[in-house]
C-alpha cells in the first residue's frame, strides 16, 4: 500500500477521533459535581452569590450543556482552544509552557528503557539460562511490580535527602542558577535524572523480555544458521542481523505506550514538582478548569496518534515482508 | 488610634514583647541576596484586590502596598498612609498619604487611587463586611482621603492592612475594553503597583519572580535583590528542600513534618507569626436535618469526640484547643464557654434522652460525614478517627469521599451532608471572617462557607450586629463574649483546634516575617546576616 | 520390556495439550515460585483476619508507632491503627478490585476483539475506531475522570480500571480470531453452516484462550497497581481498607515513618510479582513457539 494513501486516510481517522475524544471528555467533566465558580470560591476564602453567578457568566456556564459543547468544538476548529477558567490565559500558552517538559521525560524514559530493555534483553538471550539471565528478569520485573509512585518517593528519599546528589525541590531547574544555556541544559540534566529513571521502571521489563524473546525466536532460526554458516564472525551475527529483525516489535509497541507513559508521567511529576502536562491535567480536573483539561487531552491524543503513525512507517520501512506488498 | 488596636495591644502584650525582644537581637541585614520562599498553592493571578487567599496574597503583599501596616503587635503603623485620624463619632476616618510614593511604572499614587481601590474591593471581595459599612471616600486635595461611614466600624484599620486592602493604579484598572472589568483585567497576572518588589514573571504552576523596587517609598528598603516563591506541592518534598537549603521561609501545618524540621541544624521553627489568620478547624452538623436539628445529639457528639486526644496524639501536641468560634489569639476570645470535654456516659445518656435507642447491634443512627479534601491532619484524618470512635456511642459512621474541593463544596453549601469537618478563617477581626457562619440571612444555598449549617438564633444576630459596630472596647468584649456562651450551647459547630501554622526559616535570615499576617506582609526589612 | 524400551514406548505416548502444558509450567522454576507467592498471599489475606480479628479501622495504640514496639509487628499507621489488620483486610479488597477489574477488562476485550476479528469489514472498522479511541487518552487521566464522576468507591474504581485497560485484550483476540478464522477446521465449520455464535463460542475461542488467559492473568497486576495509582491520588474508597489507601493516606508522613507506606509497597510489589511470574510460566507453557530453547 502506498504510504501516502496511508497516511491521508490516517489524518481522516485522527480528526474523527479527535473530536469523539473531545465530546465524551467534555461530557463527562460537565457531569462531575461543582464547577469552576466553586473552585474560585474555594480559593478566596468564600464568594458571594452574586460573584458566583458573576463567574459562571463570564465563562459561559450558565448556558445549557449544548450550547457550551458547540462553541467549544466551534471554537476548536477554528484553532482556538479557548481560555482557562482558572489561569484567564489562553489555554494553547499554557499548555506549550509545559509540552516541551512531558515530552523530555516521556520521550526520554522510552528511550531509556528502550535500549537499556534491549541492552539487558540481548545479554540475557545470549545466555537464557545463566545467572544474568535471572538476574535481568528480576531486575525488570522489579520496576515493573513496585508501584511508580512508590519507587519515585523512594529514589527521592535516598538521593535527594539521604544521599543528596540530586535536586530536592524538584521543578525542572533551578531558577536562582546561573542561565547560560550551557549551565541550564546541565542544570535540567541534573533534574532530569531521578524522575527519567523512575518513570522508565515500568517499560524497563517489558522491553527486555521482548528482546530477550525475539532475539531467542531469531537466534534460533534458518535465517541465523545460514549466516553462521556462511562464517561471519558471531558477534556481526548476533548484534547485526539479529538485533535488526528484533527491533520490529519493539518499535510497534513503542508507540502504543505513549499514551501509558503519559499516565506514569502524572504521577512521577507529582512527585518530583517536574512541571509537565502531568501534574496540569491532574489539577485541571481538581479546578473544573475544563478548557485546560480537554486541550492536554487534545494536545496528548494528537502526540499518541502521531507517534503511532511514525512507529507505523517506521514498520513498513523495516518489515521487508510488509514493504513488498503482502498483506 | 481606635480602642480596638488600643486594647489589642494590651491583651497582644506577650506577643508584641516578643516580638520586640525579636527585633532587638537582629541585627541589620547586609544589602542583596535573593529570598527563595515555599508555598504550595498555584496562584491564579497578583491581584489581592480581587481575588482573596494566601496564593495570591502572599505574592501580592510585595507587589502592592497598602495604607497601614500591622508588624509584630496589633499596632497599626503608618506605610502608605503618613499618618490617620478618626472624628470623634467614630464615623469618618482622614488619611493623609506619604509624598512622592509612585507605582511601579512611575505614575504619582494619589488620594483618587485611594478611593478606586477601596470602591474596587467593596466590590470585589468576597468579605463584604469588611467595607460595606463605607459610604464614601472623598479626596479634597491629591495627598488626602476621608472615608465616610454609615456605622462605627472598629475593624477598618486592620482592613486596610496585609492583602486586604492593595492600592490599586486607578489609571490601569480605569481603562477597560469590552467585558473587561477589574477581576479579569489583563494586568492581574502582571501587575504594576508601588510594593518593595516589582512582579519580574511567573512561570505558571512552578515559580514567581519579584525584584527590587529601587524607587520604594521607603527610603533604604528593601534590602533583598529578588524574591522567589517556589510552588511545591508535595509536602515532604517542602521538608527535604528547607533542610538541604534549597528555600529560607515557609510555613508548614503538618505536626509530623514539624517535629522533624526542629530538628535541622540549618533551621528555626517557630510558633508566633499569623495570629491574625485565626485557622479553625471544626466539626459541623446541618442544624435542619434529623437527628442534628436536636442540641442534645450535637453535644451527645461533641462530648465523644475526644478534643484532647485529636490534639496531643493525632496532631503530636503542636496544636492548640479551639473551643469556640473565636481564636485563641484574638482579643475577643472569651473561654467562659462549655467545652465538651471527653465524656462517653454522657454521650450516651443524652442520646438516650433524644430517643435514640440502639438496636440488636448497639447501633443506634447511622450517618456520614465529609471532609475538606486539604490538610489531611486536620481533616480527614479526624473524621477517619470519629469513625471507630463514633461507635462507642452507637453510631455508625460512613466517610464520605471527597475527591477534590468543588465535589465536597457542592454538597455543603447545597446543604446535602450530615456533618462535615470545615476550616475557616477568623481574618482578624470577627466581623471580617466570624459573622458569617452565624447569622441568619447568610444562610445562603449554594455559597460555601455562608452559614451552611443553616443555623439561626435571632439573640446571636442581634449580640453580632450590636458587637460590630460597638466602638467601646470592653462593651464589645462582652457582646462577643455573651455570642461565644450562646453558640457554644446551641452547638451547631463543634470546635477542634486552631491549625498550627508553624513557620521555618533559614538560620541565615535576620528579621523573618513573623508578624501577625506572617509573610502576608511587606518583606522590605528581611535580609541576610554577613 | 528392558529399560530402554519402555522408555522409547513412553515417548512415543501422545500427551493432550493441556497436559503437556501443565507439564511445562510445573517444570518452570519461576512460575512455580509466582504461584507459591500468590496462593501465599491469598491464604494469608482471606483465612489469616479469620485468625488475626483486629479491626483495620481500630485506633489500637498511638500514631505511627515503629514495627515490633510494643507487640505490634508491623507497627501502627498514621492515625494509631494496626498495620498487620490493614495488610490482611486490605489485601482483601485490592485483590477483589484486581480480580474484578481484569474480568471486566478481558470481557470487554474478548467481545469487541471476537466481534471485529471474526466479522471483519464495517463491524471491524467500527470497533476499531472505538478501540483507538480508548487507546489514544491516558488511561489514568480517564479513569480518574470517570472515578470522580461517580464517586470513589471499590466498584468504581474497579469499573473505571476495567474500562481504561480492555483495549490491548481487545487487539490480541482480533488478532487470534482473525488468525484462527482462516484456518481448515474453521473453514470446515463454516462450510457446514454452523451459526456464527456457535463458531466463536465453540471453535474459535477455545483455541484463541492460551493468550487470553495469559493476558487475564498479567491483566490482574495491572488492575493492582492502578488501584494503587488513583489511591495515592487521593482517589480512594475511605470507608474500605486497601493496600493503595495505606500508601496513599501515609504518604504524607513518610520522612517520619517508613513502614506504613513501604509495608503495603512491597505487599503490591509480591502480588504483581508473583503474577507476572505466573503469566509468564502460562506464556512458555502454552504458547508452542517458544518452547524452542
Amino acid at each position: 500500500m502506498h504510504i501516502a494513501s496511508v497516511l491521508i486516510r490516517r489524518l481522516l481517522n485522527a480528526v474523527g477521533l479527535l473530536a469523539a475524544v473531545l465530546v465524551l471528555c467534555f461530557t463527562l467533566i460537565h457531569l462531575a459535581p461543582g464547577d469552576p465558580a466553586e473552585v474560585i470560591a474555594g480559593e478566596m476564602g468564600g464568594a458571594t452569590q452574586e460573584m458566583m453567578a458573576e463567574i459562571r457568566a463570564q465563562y459561559g456556564l450558565d448556558q445549557p450543556f449544548h450550547v457550551q459543547l458547540f462553541s467549544y468544538l466551534g471554537n476548536v476548529a477554528q484553532g482556538d482552544l479557548g481560555f482557562s477558567f482558572y489561569f484567564d490565559r489562553p489555554v494553547t500558552e499554557l499548555i506549550i509552557d509545559r509540552l516541551g517538559a512531558t515530552l523530555l521525560l516521556v520521550v526520554s524514559a522510552l528511550l531509556l528503557a528502550i535500549f537499556l530493555g534491549t541492552f539487558l534483553g540481548v545479554v540475557a538471550a545470549r545466555n537464557p539460562n545463566g545467572l544474568i539471565s535471572h538476574f535481568v528478569t528480576v531486575l525488570a520485573l522489579f520496576g515493573y511490580a513496585a508501584p511508580v509512585f512508590w519507587t519515585a518517593i523512594i529514589l527521592l528519599i535516598l538521593f535527594a535527602s539521604v544521599i543528596p546528589i540530586f535536586p530536592a525541590s524538584g521543578g525542572m531547574y533551578d531558577i536562582t542558577g546561573p542561565d547560560d544555556p550551557l549551565s541550564r541544559i546541565l542544570d535540567i540534566a541534573h533534574h532530569m535524572v531521578l524522575p527519567v529513571i523512575t518513570l522508565s521502571t515500568i517499560y524497563l521489563a517489558f522491553y527486555s523480555r521482548l528482546a530477550r524473546a525475539s532475539m531467542l525466536d531469531v537466534l534460533g532460526s534458518d535465517y541465523i544458521r545460514t549466516a553462521r554458516a556462511k562464517g561471519l564472525a558471531e558477534v556481526v551475527v548476533v548484534y547485526k542481523h539479529a538485533l535488526r529483525n528484533a527491533v520490529l516489535p519493539v518499535v510497534t509497541f513503542a508507540g502504543l505506550q505513549f499514551a501509558q507513559l503519559m499516565s506514569g508521567a502524572v504521577l512521577v511529576e507529582a512527585v518530583y514538582s517536574w512541571p509537565g502536562l502531568g501534574t496540569l491535567a491532574f489539577e485541571s480536573l481538581l479546578r473544573r478548569d475544563t478548557p485546560t483539561l480537554l486541550g492536554i487531552l487534545f494536545f496528548s491524543s494528537m502526540v499518541v496518534i502521531v507517534a503511532n503513525l511514525l512507529t507505523d512507517i517506521a514498520y513498513r520501512l523495516i518489515d521487508p515482508r510488509i514493504r513488498s506488498g503482502a498483506k | 488610634m481606635t480602642s480596638f488596636s488600643k486594647i489589642a495591644r494590651a491583651t497582644a502584650a506577650a506577643a508584641l514583647v516578643l516580638g520586640m525582644a525579636w527585633q532587638a537581637q537582629a541585627a541589620e541585614p547586609k544589602k542583596g541576596g535573593t529570598l527563595t520562599l515555599l508555598t504550595s498553592q498555584v496562584p491564579r493571578h497578583f491581584n489581592p484586590a480581587v481575588q482573596s487567599g494566601t496564593a495570591t496574597g502572599r505574592p501580592g503583599t510585595q507587589i502592592f502596598a497598602t495604607l497601614l501596616r500591622f508588624d509584630e503587635g496589633w499596632e497599626p503603623q503608618p506605610y502608605l498612609a503618613e499618618s490617620w485620624s478618626w472624628s470623634d463619632d467614630n464615623l469618618s476616618m482622614t488619611v493623609k498619604l506619604r509624598a512622592g510614593a509612585r507605582f511601579h511604572d512611575g505614575h504619582p499614587i494619589t488620594s483618587k487611587d485611594v478611593r478606586f481601590s477601596i470602591e474596587t474591593v467593596k466590590a470585589n471581595h468576597p468579605f463584604k463586611t469588611m467595607f460595606g459599612a463605607v459610604e464614601s471616600v472623598e479626596t479634597p486635595d491629591d495627598l488626602t482621603a476621608v472615608i465616610k461611614l454609615s456605622q462605627p466600624h472598629p475593624a477598618l484599620e486592620l482592613a486596610m492592612s496585609s492583602a486586604l486592602l492593595p492600592i490599586i493604579p486607578e489609571h490601569i484598572y480605569a481603562k477597560l475594553e469590552e467585558g473587561q472589568s477589574a477581576k479579569n483585567h489583563p494586568m492581574n497576572a502582571t501587575p504594576v503597583g508601588s510594593g518593595p518588589f516589582k512582579f519580574v514573571e511567573y512561570k505558571q504552576g512552578e515559580y514567581i519572580v519579584l525584584e527590587r523596587n529601587d524607587d520604594y517609598f521607603l527610603p533604604g528598603l528593601p534590602y533583598l535583590d529578588r524574591i522567589v516563591y517556589k510552588i511545591v506541592r508535595d509536602s515532604s518534598q517542602r521538608v527535604i528542600t528547607m533542610e538541604q537549603g534549597e528555600a529560607d521561609f515557609y510555613t508548614e501545618v503538618e505536626s509530623i513534618n514539624i517535629r522533624r524540621l526542629e530538628k535541622a541544624d540549618n533551621l528555626i521553627v517557630s510558633d508566633h507569626g499569623g495570629e491574625a489568620i485565626g485557622p479553625i478547624t471544626w466539626l459541623a452538623f446541618n442544624t435542619k436535618r434529623a437527628p442534628f436539628d436536636n442540641p442534645k445529639v450535637r453535644q451527645a457528639i461533641a462530648y465523644a469526640v475526644d478534643r484532647n486526644f485529636i490534639i496531643k496524639a493525632l496532631q503530636r501536641g503542636v496544636s492548640k484547643a479551639a473551643t469556640g468560634p473565636i481564636a485563641p489569639s484574638s482579643p475577643f476570645y472569651s473561654a467562659d464557654v462549655e467545652t465538651y470535654d471527653i465524656d462517653l456516659d454522657k454521650a450516651n445518656a443524652l442520646l438516650d434522652e433524644a430517643g435514640l435507642k440502639p438496636n440488636g447491634d448497639g447501633i443506634r443512627l447511622a450517618a456520614s460525614i465529609d471532609y475538606l479534601p486539604a490538610l489531611p491532619e486536620q481533616q480527614k484524618n479526624i473524621a477517619e478517627y470519629l469513625k471507630p470512635q463514633l461507635k462507642k456511642i452507637g453510631i455508625d459512621l460512613t466517610v464520605r469521599n471527597a475527591p477534590d474541593f468543588p465535589t465536597w463544596a457542592k454538597r455543603v453549601s447545597g446543604h446535602d451532608f450530615d456533618m462535615t469537618m470545615d476550616l475557616v478563617f477568623n481574618w482578624g477581626d470577627p466581623v471580617i471572617g466570624v459573622h458569617r457562619t452565624y447569622i441568619c440571612d447568610n444562610i445562603i444555598k449554594g455559597v460555601i462557607w455562608s452559614n451552611t449549617q443553616q443555623y439561626c438564633n435571632p439573640k446571636v444576630d442581634a449580640a453580632l450586629e450590636m458587637a460590630g459596630k460597638e466602638p467601646d472596647l470592653a462593651k464589645r468584649k462582652a457582646l462577643y463574649a455573651e455570642f461565644q456562651k450562646t453558640v457554644a450551647q446551641d452547638l451547631p459547630i463543634y470546635w477542634l483546634d486552631v491549625v498550627p501554622y508553624t513557620h521555618v526559616h533559614s538560620k541565615k535570615l535576620v528579621n523573618p516575617p513573623l508578624g501577625i499576617w506572617a509573610d502576608m506582609h511587606p518583606l522590605d526589612k528581611v535580609g541576610f546576616a554577613e | 520390556m528392558s529399560d530402554a524400551a519402555r522408555e522409547f514406548e513412553q515417548k512415543l505416548r501422545v500427551e493432550s495439550p493441556a497436559r503437556e502444558a501443565w507439564r511445562m509450567f510445573i517444570s518452570n522454576n519461576s512460575a512455580i515460585v509466582g504461584l507459591a507467592i500468590f496462593t501465599l498471599i491469598i491464604l494469608t489475606t482471606f483465612v489469616g483476619p479469620l485468625v488475626y480479628t483486629i479491626d483495620p479501622f481500630e485506633l489500637v495504640w498511638a500514631p505511627l508507632t515503629p514495627p515490633g514496639e510494643e507487640g505490634w509487628l508491623l507497627g501502627t499507621d498514621y492515625l494509631g491503627r494496626d498495620l498487620v489488620a490493614g495488610l490482611l483486610i486490605g489485601g482483601q479488597s485490592t485483590l477483589a478490585v484486581g480480580a474484578a477489574a481484569a474480568i471486566i477488562t478481558i470481557t470487554i476485550g474478548i467481545t469487541v476483539g471476537a466481534l471485529a476479528g471474526y466479522y471483519r469489514g464495517w463491524v471491524d472498522e467500527a470497533l476499531m475506531r472505538v478501540t483507538e479511541f480508548f487507546q489514544v487518552l491516558p488511561p489514568l487521566l480517564l479513569a480518574m475522570v470517570l472515578v470522580m464522576l461517580f464517586e470513589p468507591s471499590l466498584t468504581t474504581i474497579a469499573f473505571a480500571i476495567g474500562v481504561v485497560s480492555w483495549t490491548s485484550a481487545a487487539r490480541l483476540t482480533r488478532a487470534e480470531f482473525m488468525r484462527i478464522r482462516e484456518l481448515e477446521y474453521v473453514k470446515a465449520a463454516r462450510s457446514i453452516s454452523a451459526s456464527n455464535a456457535r463458531i466463536i463460542w465453540r471453535v474459535i475461542l477455545p483455541n484463541a484462550a492460551p493468550p487470553l488467559i495469559v493476558s487475564a492473568a498479567l491483566s490482574v497486576g495491572t488492575a493492582i497497581l492502578f488501584e494503587a495509582g488513583l489511591s495515592f491520588l487521593g482517589l480512594s474508597d475511605a470507608n474500605v481498607m486497601s493496600w493503595g489507601k495505606l500508601i496513599g493516606d501515609n504518604r504524607p508522613a513518610i520522612l517520619a515513618a517508613w513502614w506504613p507506606v513501604t509495608f503495603p509497597g512491597i505487599a503490591i510489589f509480591l502480588t504483581v510479582l508473583a503474577v507476572s511470574l505466573i503469566g509468564d510460566g502460562l506464556n512458555d507453557a502454552l504458547n508452542p513457539k517458544l518452547r524452542r530453547r
